[in-house]
């Protein structure tokens, strides 16, 4: 697709404001039924298109990014560009600083068309806990676009931009590609500054790209990631990804640990033997093993992302930023706390309590430490999977995408469908998901493929070949529709 | 058992105010998000600890001076600011 898009800006097929204006206009048109932005931002995107066109007009030489319609989810700080989180605590608020990843895109020309949609702080799995609304799936508009970088997989899947930017902190970008068929790269933990990035849990949080083809996801990756002194956990990556992208993968080993197709049955668990048979067709060898620890995986994460996010939380005050309230009050304790209950939302507010139970005294032990210990245990066990394998494979999600209000009625309930994607977040590995059929309502399934630390080349490799073997794109009826469709 | 003497007491320490109407609602959920929690305590596992993941290091730059963020922009995003500081006030009115 980016490749595509760089191809008719080059060839002057048309001029980069003409691109621009046609996902403007589909983004205005189309966004009443996805609800994929909160914010469009026409004047940004009209004066980034006209630098680019000024370039090709000089006869400069185009990167790839350059010129190119994207997005950004709205818990990555843009100067000047209101940032939001999907929260009403944020609402009107305009960082002073861009984040390092949108600094990165800004010098390679890359043109913002907006901010997308979110689960509130990041904080869901459908995008629902927004303040604005759900994001839709451009498949299925009664059902969701997936959470919480719901509005990137929304926007990217309609057509609505060529790429997103998102944050994964327990799947919040594999989860929404897989619902939307599309592609969504969870780098390893300290490949991508997350300088700029509003802070949920900080030990799992990462940016990502949400994209259409594995290689736009290469492209992005290859674009964002690097060191940054300004994070003290980025180390960057350790190689491009791009150059060895389409190497044969013949003699791949792929792990298929047990624990992860506990409870996966229907269309989903046939949508991954069929992947499986494919990687074999390739040359790939497979083989069954087993991570024990994984049946720990979720309680661990939802544990430390809480105590996280009740710490990192902690600094909305209404006095430096953000929302305070109109309501009288008698201290600052209570001003303090009148302004954190109207500008959270409940799912936040939970998280919240019980982050803060957790690290209360009396229970810290028993769920922080142990779940720490685990932590530890878990990483343990998957770093070990990589003497035996280069890549392991599951499922994104044990299902495909709900239907509209179906979580937030038990928290639960939707906590569990979590279930696949945590792992990865809980050992700071690389992980994408990408689409690897439908289901009988002709709903999206995702394929989800893990990496070693710092190993994205070899993981998107991998991707790579199961994508051009498997062909399984098909492009959702909104926004801007290129002959060739998005995948040429 | 998640009373709802704790819930007022975890939200007084997340400085959150909860109505009485949310207390019990919000006791049942916690019990059951806590009892999901209580499932890790069945795990066998020593005091092994974590304190890195990858076995990343910090990344320190060179102690040097670099400029900062104007005080004017830093204030920008306040509710009320007065002579280049933040304004807290002890009570407020109704707006």
């Amino acid at each position: 697709m980016i490749s595509t898009l760089h191809q008719k800006l080059v060839e002057k097929e048309l001029s980069c404001v003409e691109l621009t204006n046609l996902y403007l206009e589909a983004a205005q048109r189309d966004n009443a039924a996805l609800n994929a932005y909160v914010t469009l931002t026409p004047d940004t995107a009209l004066a980034a298109a006209r630098a680019t066109d000024e370039r090709l007009a000089r006869g400069e030489s185009l990167g790839l990014l350059d010129g190119i319609p994207m997005t950004l989810k709205d818990n990555i700080s843009t100067k000047g560009i209101e940032t939001t989180c999907s929260s009403r605590m944020l609402q009107g608020y305009r960082p002073i600083y861009d984040a390092a990843v949108w600094e990165a895109l800004q010098a390679q020309g890359s043109v913002l068309l907006g901010k997308t949609n979110m689960d509130e702080f990041a904080m869901g799995s459908s995008s629902e806990t927004s303040v604005f609304g759900g994001s839709k799936n451009p498949h299925s508009l009664g059902h969701v676009a997936g959470g919480s970088s719901g509005g990137a997989a929304s926007a990217v899947a309609g057509h609505l931009a060529a790429f997103g930017l998102g944050s994964d902190t327990g799947g919040s970008i594999r989860q929404p590609a897989s619902f939307c068929g599309i592609v969504g790269l969870k780098p390893t933990y300290g490949a991508v500054s997350r300088y700029g990035l509003i802070a949920y849990a900080s030990s799992l949080d990462q940016i990502g790209p949400l994209t259409f083809t594995v290689e736009d996801a290469a492209a992005v990756f290859d674009a964002i990631s690097g060191r940054d002194e300004r994070d003290s956990t980025c180390s960057g990556a350790k190689e491009a990804t791009l150059p060895g992208l389409k190497r044969d993968i013949r003699g791949l080993r792929i792990g298929v640990a047990k624990e992860y197709f506990e409870g996966i049955k229907g269309d989903v668990r046939t949508a991954m033997e069929k992947a499986m048979e494919t990687y074999r067709a390739l040359g790939a060898q497979i083989e069954e093993f087993s991570l024990p620890s994984l049946r720990y995986a979720l309680p661990v994460y939802y544990i430390l992302a809480c105590a996280e996010a009740s710490s990192n939380l902690g600094r909305y005050d209404g006095i430096r930023y953000g929302y305070k309230t109109s309501s009288s009050y008698e201290s600052i304790h209570e001003m303090v706390c009148k302004t954190r209950s109207e500008g959270f939302g409940k799912e936040v507010k939970r998280r919240i309590l019980l982050g803060t139970y957790v690290l209360s005294s009396g229970y810290y032990d028993a769920y922080y430490k142990k779940a720490q210990n685990l932590r530890g245990k878990i990483v343990e066990e998957m770093r070990a999977a990589f003497a035996s394998y280069d890549i392991l494979l599951a499922p994104t999600v044990p299902m495909t995408s709900f239907p509209l209000n179906f979580t937030g009625q038990d928290p639960v309930e939707t906590y569990l469908t979590d279930i696949c994607t945590v792992p990865v977040n809980i050992a700071g590995l690389p992980g994408i998901s990408l689409p690897c059929g439908f289901d009988s309502q002709n709903l999206p399934i995702g394929l989800q493929l893990i990496g070693a630390p710092f190993a994205e080349a070899k993981l998107l490799n991998a991707a790579y070949a199961y994508e051009q073997a498997a062909d399984m794109y098909r492009p959702a009826p909104f926004g801007v529709q290129f002959e060739g469709g998005a995948r040429a | 058992m998640v009373t709802p003497e704790e819930i007022r007491q975890l939200a007084l320490l997340a400085k959150l105010e909860i109505s009485e109407e949310e207390i019990e609602p919000l006791a049942r959920q916690m019990e059951k998000i806590i009892a999901f929690a209580d499932t890790i305590n069945s795990a066998d596992v020593g005091d092994t600890g974590f304190d890195t993941i990858n076995g990343l290091e910090n990344v320190f730059r060179a102690d040097e001076v670099l400029p900062s963020l104007p005080q004017e922009e830093i204030l920008k995003n306040a509710e009320s600011t007065a002579d280049g500081c933040f304004v807290v006030r002890k009570r407020g009115a109704a707006r």
